[in-house]
C-alpha cells in the first residue's frame, strides 16, 4: 500500500511538472464560463449580425438556467472528453515505449499497483477539473440568467462523472496494451461517440448504456428531476468500469 | 458591435486564456525539443486563442 | 552458498528460440560474466532473471527457493537505462528506493551516498533529461544499488561508453564486487577477463561453457613462444615439431608460433638451438595465448 502511494505521488509530481494540473482544470473552467456568457449575449449578437429592417422584432427566448447548465454538460461531453482522452492516452503506453515500465517493474512493485495508481491520478484530476468547470458555469449562470439550486449541480455532475470514469478507465485499459497513444485516443473517442449515438437512436434497447448517465444528468439540470432510466445504466457502468480496470491491472503479459 | 460588453464579466475568460498562453510559452523556453520547429509552436501558442496552448500541451511536447 | 540457480531455462518467441535449455548457477560473492556475441540471448536471459520476461520453460530458484518474487534482492541495470527526464537524480533515486521498500529517510540517505560514490553528486539537482550518456549509466547503476541488493545484474554495462567511461565503470565494478554478487553481460572478452571470477559463455541461446576464469585459463590457455626471423624458417620449424615438449607449431611467413608444454625448459632448448644453428632471429617472445581463441571457437562454430 505504501508503494501505491509512492507511485501515485509520482503521477501527481509528473502532472505538476508538465502543467496538466493547471491546464486541464483551466480548460474546463473556460468551457464552463463560456456557455452562460454566450447564452446571455446571444440575442444581442444575433440582432447585430442579421440585417433586419429597422423596427422588426425578433423574439429569442432566453434559455433557463437549467438549460444553460445542460448545454455546458454537452460541451464537456464533446470538447471535454476530447481533451481528457488526449491528455491521458499515453498514460501507460508512453512509459512502456520509453522503457520506464520495465525500470519500475524490476523493483518489487505489483503491476496492479502501478496501473491503479495511474488510474486514480487521472480520475482525480478529471473529477476535480469537471467539478471546477461546472462550478464556474453555475456561478455565471446564477449571475447572468437566474438562480439555480446548488445541490442539483452536485447531483447532476456526480452522475455525469461516472460516465467520465468509465471512459477514463477504458483509456487506461487500451493504453496498457496498444503500442500507439493515437490508437488509444481514437478507440476511446470512437466508443464514446458510438455509445452516445446508439443510445439516442435506439433508446429502447440501450437503456443499459453508460451514455444514459449523460442524459440523466442533463434532465436533472433542466427539469430538476431524474427522467428516463437511471439504475440500470448506473449498475452496468459501475460493473463495466470495475471489470475493465481489473483487466487493465492484470494484463502483465503486455510488458 | 454596438452593444455594451460587461468587461468585468469577460475578464476571467481573458485571464484564463492569458494564463494558458503564458504557461505554454514558459514551457517552450524550458524544453529542448518539440515535435516540429519551436518557432512554429511559439506562433501557434500566441496567435491561436486557447486551442494553441492546448495543442502544444497535447502534441507539441516530446515525451521521451 | 548458491544464490541463484537456473535450470533448463528456455524462451521462445513464436518459432524463434532466443534462449534454449540454459542451466547454470551463481555462487554468492562471485562476479560472473555472461559472455556471448550480439544476439546470443544475453538480454533475454537477464530479463528473465529480473522477472521482466516470463520463461517459456525451465525454473529459476533464488536462495534455493523456486518461483518466488525475489525482486527486492536484485538490482538491475538495463542495456539502455531510461529515467524520467523531468526528475532530478535525487528525486529519481528516492522514488526507486521507496519502490524497493526503503523508508523515505533511508532512501534519501542512500541516494546521497550513492551519488557521492558514483561521482555525480554535483549534478544531483539537475534534470536527468540533460545528463550525458556516462552520467546516465552511473545513475542507472545507482538506482540498481539503492536497496543494497544481494545480486546486481548489469546488461552490457560498458559497451556504450567511451574508453574513459568504460575504464571508470570497470574500476567501479571491481570495487562493487567486494560486497555484492555481480552478474553482467558483455560481448567483449577482455572486459570479462578483467573483472569476473566466473564465465558463462552462451552461443545462439545455448550454454557453451561455464567455468571459473582460472579453470578456463588452466584448461585453455597455453604457453607460446613466438620467434620472428629475417628469413623463412619453415624447414627448421618442421624439425622441432616432433619434440615432445612442443605441442604445436604454426609457421607463417617469417614468424613461428611454438606452443609448448613446459615454458622454462622449452625456452632454454630453443635458445640453444638458435645459437647452435645460428638462426637469424629478430625477435624472441615468451607469452600465453588469450582466451580469445576459446571465445572465437565458441562463437564461430
Amino acid at each position: 500500500m505504501k508503494k501505491w502511494f509512492v507511485l501515485h505521488r509520482k503521477e501527481w509530481l509528473e502532472m505538476t511538472r508538465n502543467y496538466k494540473v493547471i491546464w486541464i482544470p483551466l480548460i474546463f473552467v473556460l468551457f464552463g464560463l463560456m456557455q452562460p456568457i454566450t447564452s446571455y449575449y446571444m440575442p444581442e449578437i444575433l440582432k447585430n449580425a442579421s440585417n433586419l429592417p429597422e423596427g422588426s422584432v425578433i423574439e429569442i427566448p432566453m434559455p433557463t438556467s437549467g438549460e444553460v447548465l445542460a448545454q455546458t454538460l454537452g460541451q464537456f461531453n464533446q470538447m471535454g472528453i476530447l481533451v481528457l482522452v488526449l491528455a491521458f492516452m499515453g498514460i501507460v503506453s508512453s512509459e512502456r515505449k520509453s522503457g520506464m515500465l520495465k525500470a519500475i517493474l524490476v523493483k518489487p512493485v505489483r503491476f496492479s499497483s502501478y496501473i491503479t495508481a495511474k488510474w486514480m491520478s487521472a480520475v482525480l484530476l478529471s473529477v476535480g477539473a469537471i467539478f471546477l468547470g461546472m462550478l464556474a458555469s453555475w456561478y455565471y449562470t446564477v449571475l447572468l440568467i437566474g438562480d439555480y439550486p446548488f445541490m442539483n449541480i452536485v447531483k447532476g455532475t456526480s452522475l455525469y462523472l461516472i460516465w467520465i470514469m468509465f471512459l477514463l478507465t477504458f483509456t487506461v485499459f487500451l493504453s496498457t496494451f496498444l503500442k500507439s497513444s493515437g490508437f488509444v485516443a481514437a478507440f476511446t473517442l470512437l466508443l464514446s461517440i458510438l455509445l452516445t449515438l446508439l443510445t439516442s437512436l435506439f433508446e429502447k434497447y440501450m437503456e443499459w448504456s453508460p451514455a444514459q448517465l449523460t442524459n440523466a444528468a442533463a434532465s436533472l439540470f433542466i427539469s430538476g428531476k431524474l427522467e428516463g432510466p437511471l439504475m440500470l445504466p448506473l449498475i452496468t457502468t459501475v460493473i463495466l468500469t470495475a471489470l475493465i480496470l481489473y483487466l487493465a491491472a492484470t494484463r502483465k503479459s503486455s510488458l | 458591435m454596438n452593444f455594451e460588453i460587461n468587461w468585468a464579466l469577460v475578464a476571467p475568460l481573458l485571464v484564463i486564456q492569458a494564463i494558458l498562453m503564458i504557461i505554454a510559452l514558459f514551457d517552450l523556453t524550458k524544453t529542448e525539443k518539440t515535435n516540429g520547429p519551436k518557432w512554429m509552436w511559439v506562433l501557434i501558442v500566441i496567435f491561436i486563442n486557447t486551442l494553441g496552448p492546448i495543442l502544444y500541451f497535447i502534441i507539441g511536447k516530446k515525451h521521451s | 552458498m548458491e544464490l541463484l540457480e537456473v535450470k533448463s531455462l528456455t524462451k521462445s518467441f513464436g518459432k524463434h528460440v532466443a534462449v534454449n535449455d540454459l542451466s547454470f548457477s551463481i555462487e554468492e560473492g562471485r562476479c560472473v560474466a555472461l559472455l556471448g556475441a550480439n544476439g546470443a540471448g544475453k538480454t533475454t536471459t537477464l530479463e528473465m532473471l529480473a522477472s521482466l520476461q516470463k520463461p517459456t520453460n525451465g525454473s529459476i530458484s533464488f536462495l534455493s527457493v523456486e518461483k518466488r518474487d525475489y525482486r527486492e534482492y536484485i538490482g538491475y541495470l538495463p542495456q539502455y537505462p531510461v529515467f524520467f527526464p523531468w526528475m532530478n537524480a535525487i528525486e529519481y533515486l528516492v522514488l526507486m528506493g521507496e519502490l524497493s521498500g526503503l523508508s523515505k529517510s533511508k532512501a534519501v540517505a542512500r541516494a546521497n551516498e550513492l551519488l557521492e560514490l558514483l561521482g555525480i553528486a554535483d549534478a544531483k539537482k539537475r534534470k536527468i533529461g540533460g545528463y550525458s550518456g556516462g552520467m546516465k549509466q552511473r545513475l542507472g547503476i545507482a538506482q540498481a544499488l539503492i536497496h543494497e541488493p544481494k545480486l546486481l545484474m548489469l546488461d552490457e554495462p560498458v559497451s556504450a561508453l567511451d574508453p574513459v567511461g568504460r575504464r571508470e565503470i570497470l574500476e567501479l565494478m571491481k570495487l562493487l564486487k567486494e560486497t555484492t554478487t555481480i552478474l553482467f553481460s558483455t560481448h567483449i572478452l577482455h572486459d570479462a577477463e578483467e573483472v569476473c571470477d566466473d564465465v558463462i559463455m552462451i552461443h545462439k541461446g545455448e550454454l557453451a561453457v561455464t567455468a571459473s576464469l582460472s579453470e578456463l585459463r588452466r584448461k585453455h590457455q597455453e604457453d607460446v613462444i613466438i620467434i620472428s626471423a629475417d628469413e623463412n624458417l619453415d624447414a627448421w620449424a618442421g624439425s622441432i615439431e616432433n619434440w615432445n615438449i612442443v605441442s604445436k607449431v604454426i609457421s607463417t611467413n617469417n614468424k613461428i608460433e611454438i606452443y609448448v608444454k613446459n615454458v622454462a625448459e622449452a625456452r632454454n632448448l630453443l635458445l640453444v638451438e638458435i645459437t647452435e644453428k645460428k638462426l637469424p632471429i629478430t625477435k624472441f617472445t615468451v607469452g600465453q595465448t588469450s582466451l580469445e581463441d576459446l571465445f572465437m571457437e565458441v562463437v564461430g562454430r
